[in-house]
């Protein structure tokens, strides 16, 4: 069985959703929502969490295999840069080999990654999901 | 009570305390609400976003340590075992699974497992690597 296609999933990233993610996490670090504070690090400027930034490749996955993301998912990336806020950033899946774990149970494997509007890559990774059926 | 240890000052093998965890249905919204992720999928199932179960096992576990300025998340894992469901009682167990140290950055890996309340296994596993510069201090 080939792989599914996977739709994207892109959307802009704000400073007021970078705020309200640092209230839903708690993680309310200064260089995420405190701009005097982050123009005098390296990253002149506010950043999204890294973790918001992932989501988008989640919900992608979500949207894909709906339960069996949330019951049997995988995902394994690296944090390559920051988005910024009014970033538009995409999450894309391509489709790798899929692998055996058990004669009777495959997984579906795709390389997962997330860019900017600049074509830079700020999330790359693989992430693996249970056959559908 | 004492300060939290700094994240790069602990060694591998550390031992978090176990810790207990509850992400409600309304919790839920607000995570999604601030992720802009509008799928039915989480509701309907009654089961939480993956990324929700690690974000939250991560900030339970900043409440341990304490990040220097300057540290960064490189790399994160995750794997679900199975769903977690909305307003469940989970506990979160967590670990210094690597620490190393090459020109002048700390990386440490940390690995933690979320496991509702009476299961056998954990619901969630987790690795989070953070990088600090050495000598970094709050």
């Amino acid at each position: 069985m080939s792989a599914p296609a996977v739709a994207p999933v892109v959307k802009t990233i704000s400073q007021e959703q970078i705020d309200r993610y640092a209230d839903a996490s708690g993680d309310h670090n200064p260089i995420h929502v405190d701009e005097a504070f982050a123009r005098t690090t390296p990253f002149e400027g506010t950043i999204a969490h890294g973790m918001l930034v992932l989501a988008s490749i989640s919900e992608m996955m979500a949207a894909a295999f709906g339960e069996a993301w949330l019951t049997r998912g995988r995902l394994r990336v690296r944090f390559r840069a920051p988005a910024r806020p009014d970033d538009t950033i995409t999450a894309t899946a391509e489709a790798l080999s899929s692998s055996s774990t058990s004669p009777k149970k495959s997984l579906l494997r795709y390389a997962v990654e997330c860019r900017n509007q600049r074509d830079e890559l700020l999330i790359g990774g693989t992430a693996e999901v249970p056959e559908l059926g | 009570m004492a300060a939290p240890a700094l994240l790069s000052d602990l060694p591998k093998g550390h031992e978090f305390p176990a810790t207990g965890l509850q992400i409600t249905a309304e919790d839920a919204l607000t995570y999604l609400d601030a992720v802009q992720d509008a799928n039915r999928v989480y509701q309907d199932r009654g089961l939480a976003p993956p990324l929700a179960v690690a974000a939250l096992a991560l900030g339970a576990l900043l409440d341990l340590m304490e990040l220097p300025p300057g540290a960064l998340h490189t790399g994160q894992q995750f794997e679900s075992a199975a769903g977690v469901p909305l307003g469940a009682s989970l506990t979160m167990n967590g670990r210094i699974a690597q620490r190393s140290e090459r020109a002048g950055l700390i990386v440490s890996a940390i690995e933690f497992e979320v496991t509702v309340a009476g299961a056998d296994a954990p619901a969630l596993t987790g690795k989070t690597t953070v990088m600090v510069p050495a000598g970094a201090a709050p």
